[in-house]
C-alpha cells in the first residue's frame, strides 16, 4: 500500500480550508544559534508572505553507522515553536533608552544614531578615565553573537569575562583527572552502551533530541540506571532507580570502586597503562616518588612505576603503553634516594584501597548515601563486566564538592576499562571544529592564502612546544600554547571569581564560616592570598568597570547572587549598561539602553558545532527582521563607527591597553572589517562574505570536507565534520572522526598510548599538590556538602527545565501554554503539609543570603528535605523580579585557586575557581495572599 | 460510515517507553493548526503525566462513548474551565509599564480553579522513594466507531476513506454533542466561530504522503503511523502480531486507532531501601485501568523480549521498536515536506 490518499470528492470543499493553511512560499535551512548545547538541530524554515510561518525538523540525517539508529528527527518543542517568538510580545523592535531610575521599567524609543552616539561617548569616557579594560562584556556561548562580540571587544581592547567561569559548566573533576574536561561521545554512540548510568543529568529534560538513543540502547540490551535524590523524570525509562541522599555521590561512586577492587574484578591492565594508580607514592611524605628524589636531578614531574623483574621504572611520559609489562599494583618497596636516605614507596592503588577499605565499604557508604549495599554491589559488578557510559550533565560541577563527585565517576570508569571504546566514557561539553570562523575574522587579508599563513603559523607554534618537550603530543602542545598564549594575559575581567571579589563584594560571602569547607586548616582568604602570592594568578587591575555591554549574556539572571549581589555593588560603578538582545531579558530591565538584535532565521548563523552531532548546521537568513532590529555584526560595526568618529572629535588618536599594547583609532575600522573587505556597498557588514569565508577556512583547516562553502550548505544541508582540528577542545577528543562510525573520545590514549595532558601524564587519580594533600583530597574521597546559605533544613537542587533554553524562549506564549505559565518550585508533600502549604500556593523561600517568592508544585517524586527549582525562568516572571539566584551565595571551592602543578594552572574556560549553587540551604513558608 | 473504512484505517502506535513528555508533538500541532486567537486554548495533541487529572481536567470521569449494548452513553461536555489554559499574559505592563518590579509576567486569569493543558506535569502518584508517573500523549483517536459522528445532529461529521474522522466546519452548528459523546474528550469548542474543532490527522500532509506533525516531529521517535490493515507494517505487527500496542480505555467502545505500548518501570524499593524485584513501580492495576486486562501480557512480552537482548539473543520485536531507520516509524508517509511545493 502506498501513501496516496485521494481527496474525498464530497467534502473536499471545506477541507480546502486546511489544505490552504498548509502552504508556503519558500523553504530555508535553519537552526537555533543560541546556547542550546549540544543543539545543532537541522530545521527547515517555512516562509509565507515574507514572514517566517513555522519551522519543522529537517529529518535530513543519513545513517552514520550500520546497525545504529540515525539522528532523525532532531529537535524539541522549543525549536518547533521558535518562530513564534519572532513576532511575539517579548520581541524587541526598536532601540530603547531608560527614563527614570534603572529598573523602573520606563523607556523611550530612540534612534539608532542617538543610542550609539551616547554609548560611544561613554566608552570614550571610560577609556579616558582608566583605559579600555573598563569597558567589559560577559562571554557568551551563543554562537551567532560570539564572533561579532569578540571581534568588537578584541578591536577596541575591552575586557572579557570568562564565560565558563561565570556559568560553571566546568566539570572540574574531569579536568583534574584527565587534564581536560571536554571528552564527548557522539550521541549515537550511546546506543553501543551495555550499561548507562544517568548520574547528575536529567536527559528526559535536557537531551530531548538525543534521548531516543538511550531508549533504543535499552531495547538493544542496555541496562539503564538513574541516580538522583528525587525520582526525576529520567527514572521513567530506567531499569534501576537509585534515590540517593543529596550531594553524597562521591561516597556512592567510590564505594562501587571498593567493591570492584575487593572482588578483584577490575581491569588491571587498563589501570596500569591508562592511570597513575601504578605510580609509586612515598609513605613518608604521601607525595609521588620523583626523578628529582631519586637522582637529585631531572624532572620534578617524572614519576616511577615498579617492574617486578627489575624494580624502579621511569613512567614513560610520552607513551602510556606497557606492552604487557605487569607493573606492580600492590606491595611496598624500599627505594634509595639521591640524598642517601631510604624511603618506602607503594603504588598509588595501595593507598587508594587502604582509603576505601577503611571508610567506604558498601555498608559504610549507606550511612552517608542511603543507598542499600546490595545495590552498590549489583551496579559495581555490572559496570565491571560491561561497556559502561556515565551520562553526566553540567550539574555535578555546580556542587561545592562537584570535583569529588566527578573524580569518583572517573575512577569507577578507570578501574573498569571504560573509556576509549564505543559505548563507554563520560562527558562534559566541547565545541571547536568550525575553526575557520575564527580565522576568517582574524586573518590579515581575505582568501585562502592569508588563511593558510595563519594555519601554518599556528602549526609552527605547536611544533615549537613539541620541540621544547619531546614527550608532548600535538594535543599537549596545543593546550600549552593556549595556556601560555592567550591564557597568560588575564585582563581585568577574565577570571570571574576575581572580578566578583574585586568589584562585587563576594569576598564577604566566601569568608562566611560554614558556607565553605570548614574542615580545611585555613580559611578562604588565606588560600586565595597564597595563590596570588605564589604567582599562580596575576592580580588584575582593580579599576572599576565603567561600561557593560551584554550581548548573548544576561548577568542578572545568570550570576549566582543576582540582583542582591550586583545591584548595590557593581551597578553603581557602571556608567553605562547596554544590552543587545532580541528580547527583553532580566538584565535588559536594569540597563540604560536596550538594542534590538536580529533573531535566528533573520541572519546567517550556525548552531554550536559539537562532537555530540559532528555537523555544521547553517541557519540561513529566511526573512527580514521586524521593526529596526539589526544583526549583532551590524550593531557592533555601527557602534565602532560612532566610537571612531567621537574619538576623533575628542582629538584622541590612540590609547593604551593595560597589557602594554595600544590601539590606534585610525586603524580600528579596518581591523574590524578586514581592510574593508567585509563591508558591503551600503556601509553594512557583509555577512554573506564573513560566513562563506569562515566555512572555506574550515575546509583549509581540514575540519570540513573539500568543496564545502555557504552555497553547498544551502544546497545539501548540514556538512559532517571530517576532523577535530587543532582547537583545544577539538584535539581533546583524542580520536579520529570516522565517517561510518559513532565517535568515542580517547582512542588515541587507549589505542595509541598518547599521554593525557595532566601533570602525571596519565589519568590522574592521585593529586599530590600540597593543597590537595592538606585538604585530604589527594585521592578521590567523600566530603559533606557545606551549609552554604546558613543552617537550614532544606536543600535546593536545580537543573535545566524542560521548557526553555535558559530564559531565552520563556516568554514565548506557545511554550507558556505547555505548563502553568509561571515559575514554580517542586516540594515534597510531607514537607508541604508540615508547613501548611498547598499546591500552587505562594511561598517565600529564604536563607541568610536572600529570598524569593514562588508558587508551589507538590509532587511525591521530590525527596523529603529537597526543593527543586528548575533553572531557566526569567527574573521578571517572579514577584519583585527576584528569582532563585537571589538566595545563592555563589561560593567557590577554594581548591580552584590551586596552581603551579602541571594542568592545575590557570587555563581560560578550563581551570579557575568557579561558583557553585546546588544544595544551597534554605527554608520556606507560606505567604498569606489577599483574595 | 461505509464498510471500506473498517478495512482501511490510519493508526498511530505510541511507545510510552520512549515518550519523554517533551510536548514537541503538542507544540508542532499547535504551531501548524491552532494559532488563531480563537484557538488559543486548543491543543489537539497534548501530553499528560499519568496518573493525573490531565486535560480536560478529570476527562476520564466525563462519560461518553458506548454502553455495553452499543448505544451512545451520556457524557459531559467539557467546559473551557475544564480545559483551562489559553492564558493572556501581561508582557506590556511588565516590560514597559514602569512597575519597577511591582508587576511580574504571569497569566491573567483567576487563580481559583485555574487549570491548563499540562497543569499537573510531573506530579504523579505514590510516595517517595516509590513515587511513579509516566507521560501519555493524546490526540483524536480517529475511532473506527466514532461516537462523535453518531452524535452529531447536523451530520457535519464523517469518517474518510483513510479512516480519519473530520467535521465539516461549514456544516457544524455548534451543538457540542460531539464533545459530550467523545469519551476521550479530545474535542474543543471555538466560541468565536461557533464550531467544534479537533485533530484533523494532518490530512493535507497525509494526502501529500507526509506524516502528521505529531509523528514526524517527535524527537523521541516514540510514534509509529501506518495502515493498520497493511500486513507486515510496524503498526499492524505491534497491534496484531506482537499484541503489545493496546487501545486506551477499550471499554469506551469506540474502537480507537491510537494504540499505546504500555510503560515498564524500575522496581520499587523495600523499607530498607533494597530493590524489590518482585514488583513494578507503576501498579499493574493502574495500567489495567487504562489499557484493559491485555496490558499484563503486553508488559510481560516486552520485558521478556528485552531480556533476550540482554542475553545476546535476537529479538524481532526489539528491532521493530528500535526502528534503526527513522522512516520505519513513518509508514508510507515518508515524503519530506520541504521538498514538496505545497503551493502547486
Amino acid at each position: 500500500m502506498d501513501a496516496k490518499v485521494d481527496k474525498d470528492p464530497i467534502y473536499s470543499g471545506w477541507e480546502d480550508l486546511y489544505r490552504d493553511k498548509w502552504q508556503w512560499d519558500e523553504v530555508y535551512w535553519g537552526s537555533h544559534c543560541v546556547d542550546c548545547y549540544p543543539g545543532s538541530c537541522p530545521m527547515r524554515v517555512y516562509v509565507k508572505d515574507g514572514i517566517v510561518w513555522r519551522e519543522e525538523q529537517a529529518g535530513s540525517f543519513n545513517t552514520i553507522e550500520e546497525g545504529v539508529p540515525d539522528f532523525n528527527p532532531m529537535g524539541c518543542q522549543k525549536g518547533a515553536s521558535w518562530s513564534q517568538s519572532l513576532y511575539g510580545p517579548d520581541r524587541l523592535l526598536y532601540p530603547l533608552k531608560r527614563v527614570g531610575e534603572r529598573g523602573e521599567g520606563k523607556w523611550n524609543r530612540v534612534s539608532w544614531d542617538d543610542a550609539l552616539d551616547d554609548i560611544a561617548e561613554s566608552m570614550l569616557d571610560a577609556i579616558e578615565e582608566f583605559g579600555p579594560h573598563t569597558v567589559i562584556h560577559e562571554g557568551t556561548p551563543e554562537y551567532a553573537t560570539v564572533h561579532p562580540t569578540n571581534k568588537f571587544f578584541g578591536t577596541i581592547g575591552g575586557g572579557d569575562i570568562d564565560l565558563n567561569g561565570s556559568i560553571n559548566d566546568f566539570s572540574i573533576g574531569l579536568y583534574e583527572t584527565f587534564g581536560k574536561f571536554s571528552p564527548v561521545s557522539s550521541a549515537d554512540d550511546w546506543f553501543h552502551s551495555e550499561v548507562i548510568l544517568i548520574w547528575h543529568m536529567n536527559p528526559v529534560f535536557t537531551r530531548i533530541p538525543f534521548y531516543h538513543f538511550i531508549a533504543e540502547a535499552r531495547y538493544n540490551g542496555c541496562q539503564v540506571i538513574n541516580i538522583s535524590p528525587d525520582i526525576n523524570p529520567s527514572h521513567l525509562h530506567a531499569d534501576i532507580q537509585v534515590p540517593i541522599n543529596g550531594a553524597t555521590d562521591p561516597a556512592f561512586g567510590i564505594s562501587m570502586v571498593q567493591v570492584i577492587l575487593e572482588e578483584g574484578i577490575a581491569d588491571y591492565d587498563f589501570m596500569r597503562e591508562q592511570t597513575d594508580l601504578g605510580y609509586l607514592v612515598r609513605t613518608d611524605t604521601r607525595r609521588y616518588l620523583r626523578e628529582t628524589d631519586v637522582t637529585g636531578e631531572g624532572r620534578e614531574d617524572q614519576m616511577y612505576q615498579w617492574d617486578p623483574a627489575s624494580g624502579l621504572k621511569l613512567a614513560d611520559r610520552a607513551d602510556m603503553r606497557l606492552n604487557g609489562l605487569q607493573i606492580a599494583l600492590e606491595g611496598t618497596f624500599d627505594v634509595k634516594l639521591a640524598d642517601g636516605s631510604t624511603v618506602q614507596v607503594r603504588p598509588a592503588l595501595v593507598a587508594l584501597k587502604e582509603h576505601l577499605d577503611a571508610k567506604y565499604t558498601p555498608e559504610q557508604q549507606q550511612e552517608i548515601t542511603g543507598v542499600h549495599p546490595d545495590t552498590i554491589r549489583l551496579i559495581a559488578r555490572m559496570v565491571a563486566a560491561k561497556r559502561t557510559n556515565i551520562m553526566l550533565g553540567y550539574n555535578a560541577c555546580k556542587f561545592y564538592h562537584g570535583d569529588l563527585i566527578e573524580r569518583a565517576m572517573c575512577l569507577l570508569l578507570g578501574v573498569t576499562g571504560n573509556w576509549g571504546k564505543q559505548g563507554t566514557g563520560i562527558r562534559c561539553w566541547a565545541s571547536g571544529m568550525h575553526e575557520g570562523q575564527f580565522i576568517a575574522i582574524e586573518k590579515p587579508a581575505p582568501g585562502a592564502q592569508a588563511a593558510s599563513m595563519v594555519i601554518a603559523a599556528r602549526e609552527a607554534q605547536f611544533q615549537e612546544f613539541m620541540d621544547k618537550d619531546p614527550s608532548a603530543t600535538l594535543e599537549i602542545a596545543i593546550r600549552d600554547s593556549q595556556r601560555l598564549g592567550e591564557g597568560a594575559e588575564q585582563p581585568l575581567a577574565a577570571i570571574p571569581a576575581l572580578f566578583w571579589y574585586n568589584h562585587c563584594g563576594y569576598g564577604e560571602r566566601w569568608n562566611t564560616p560554614g558556607w565553605g569547607d570548614d574542615s580545611l586548616p585555613r580559611g578562604f582568604q588565606e588560600y586565595m592570598d597564597e595563590a596570588m602570592e605564589a604567582g599562580w594568578w596575576k592580580r588584575p587591575p582593580v579599576d572599576p568597570p565603567r561600561v557593560l555591554i551584554e550581548c548573548g549574556g544576561n548577568m542578572l539572571r545568570r550570576t549566582r547572587g543576582g540582583k542582591t549581589a550586583l545591584l548595590d555593588t557593581l551597578w553603581p560603578k557602571l556608567k553605562k549598561i547596554v544590552t543587545i538582545d532580541f528580547r527583553i531579558s532580566q538584565t535588559a530591565l536594569y540597563a540604560d539602553y536596550v538594542l534590538p538584535a536580529a533573531q535566528h532565521y533573520e541572519k546567517i548563523g550556525f548552531s554550536i558545532p559539537t562532537p555530540h552531532v559532528l555537523n555544521l548546521n547553517l541557519s540561513d537568513k529566511a526573512a527580514d527582521s521586524p521593526g529596526e532590529a539589526r544583526s549583532e555584526w551590524n550593531i557592533f560595526y555601527h557602534l565602532l563607527k560612532k566610537f571612531v568618529k567621537k574619538a576623533k572629535e575628542r582629538g584622541i588618536e590612540e590609547y593604551d591597553l593595560h597589557t602594554g599594547d595600544k590601539r590606534v583609532i585610525g586603524e580600528l575600522l579596518s581591523r574590524f572589517t578586514m581592510g574593508g573587505y567585509y563591508e558591503d556597498e551600503d556601509g553594512n557588514m557583509d555577512e554573506e562574505k564573513i560566513n562563506d569565508e569562515g566555512v572555506r577556512d574550515s575546509v583549509l583547516c581540514g575540519t570540513l570536507p573539500m568543496g564545502t562553502n555557504l552555497e553547498s550548505l544551502r544546497e545539501n544541508g548540514p556538512a559532517r565534520f571530517v576532523d577535530f582540528g587543532v582547537t583545544g577542545m577539538g584535539s581533546a577528543q583524542a580520536s579520529p572522526i570516522e565517517k561510518d562510525k559513532t565517535h568515542v573520545p580517547f582512542r588515541n590514549h587507549t589505542e595509541g598510548g598518547d599521554p593525557f595532558p595532566t601533570y602525571a601524564r596519565r589519568a590522574q587519580f592521585y593529586i599530590d599538590h600540597e593543597w590537595f594533600l592538606e585538604a585530604e583530597e589527594h585521592l578521590p574521597t567523600h566530603k559533606p556538602n557545606p551549609m552554604a546559605g546558613g543552617d537550614y533544613p532544606i536543600g535546593i537542587t536545580s537543573g535545566h527545565n524542560r521548557w526553555s533554553i535558559h530564559a531565552m524562549n520563556q516568554a514565548n506564549e506557545v511554550i507558556l501554554g505547555t505548563h502553568r505559565g509561571e515559575p514554580n518550585v517542586m516540594i515534597n508533600p510531607d514537607d508541604a503539609k508540615a508547613r501548611g502549604i498547598g499546591d500552587d500556593e505562594l511561598i517565600r523561600v529564604f536563607n541568610d543570603v536572600g529570598e524569593f517568592k514562588v508558587r508551589t508544585k507538590i509532587a511525591p517524586n521530590v525527596k523529603p528535605g529537597q526543593l527543586i527549582s528548575y533553572n531557566g525562568w526569567a527574573g521578571f516572571q517572579y514577584t519583585e523580579w527576584s528569582g532563585e539566584n537571589e538566595t545563592e551565595p555563589g561560593m567557590v571551592k577554594w581548591i580552584g585557586f590551586a596552581g603551579g602543578y602541571g594542568h592545575l594552572n590557570y587555563f581560560p574556560i578550563e581551570w579557575q575557581p568557579v561558583p557553585v549553587s546546588r544544595w544551597t540551604r534554605c527554608d520556606y513558608e507560606k505567604v498569606e495572599e489577599a483574595l | 460510515m461505509n464498510a471500506a473504512t473498517e478495512k482501511h484505517q490510519i493508526a498511530w502506535v505510541v511507545d510510552l517507553n520512549k515518550c519523554i513528555g517533551c510536548q514537541t508533538c503538542s507544540v508542532a500541532c499547535k504551531v501548524l493548526w491552532t494559532r488563531d486567537d480563537s484557538e488559543k486554548a486548543q491543543w489537539w495533541c497534548s501530553v499528560n503525566t499519568q496518573p493525573g487529572e490531565g486535560t480536560p481536567r478529570g476527562w476520564e470521569n466525563m462519560g461518553g462513548g458506548y454502553d455495553a449494548d452499543g448505544k451512545l452513553s451520556p457524557g459531559k461536555t467539557p467546559t473551557p474551565e475544564d480545559f483551562g489554559g489559553g492564558f493572556d499574559f501581561n508582557h506590556e505592563e511588565v516590560f514597559y509599564g514602569g512597575s519597577a518590579g511591582k508587576k511580574h509576567l504571569e497569566p491573567q486569569a483567576p487563580r481559583e480553579g485555574r487549570w491548563a493543558m499540562n497543569w499537573d506535569e510531573d506530579q504523579g502518584a505514590g510516595e517517595w522513594p516509590n513515587s511513579y508517573y509516566f507521560y501519555m500523549p493524546r490526540l483524536c483517536n480517529h475511532c473506527t466507531k466514532p461516537a462523535c459522528v453518531e452524535a452529531c445532529p447536523s451530520k457535519a461529521m464523517y469518517k474518510r476513506d483513510d479512516g480519519l474522522v473530520l467535521r465539516d466546519e461549514d456544516v457544524c452548528k455548534g451543538s457540542k454533542d460531539c464533545m459530550a459523546a467523545c469519551p476521550y474528550k479530545k474535542i474543543y469548542f471555538n466560541e468565536e466561530k461557533n464550531v467544534a474543532q479537533h485533530c484533523i490527522g494532518c490530512f493535507p500532509r497525509i494526502e501529500a504522503g507526509v506524516a502528521p506533525a505529531c509523528v514526524r516531529q517527535c524527537p523521541g521517535r516514540a510514534v509509529f503511523i501506518g495502515w493498520l490493515d497493511e500486513a507486515g507494517s510496524p503498526v499492524n505487527r505491534l497491534v496484531h502480531e506482537h499484541k503489545i500496542a493496546l487501545p486506551l480505555h477499550p471499554e469506551y467502545g469506540t474502537r480507537p486507532n491510537v494504540y499505546y505500548i504500555p510503560p515498564l518501570s524500575p522496581h520499587p524499593l523495600n523499607e530498607d531501601m533494597s530493590i524489590n524485584t518482585d514488583k513494578s513501580r507503576i501498579p499493574p492495576e493502574y495500567l489495567e485501568g487504562l489499557f484493559g486486562p491485555d496490558v499484563h501480557v503486553a508488559l510481560k512480552t516486552l520485558q521478556s523480549e528485552m531480556d533476550k537482548r540482554r542475553e545476546g539473543k535476537e529479538s524481532d520485536l526489539m528491532k521493530t521498536l528500535i526502528a534503526y531507520k527513522w522512516e520505519e516509524l513513518l509508514g508510507p508517509f515518508t515524503a519530506d515536506p520541504a521538498l514538496i511545493n505545497a503551493a502547486d
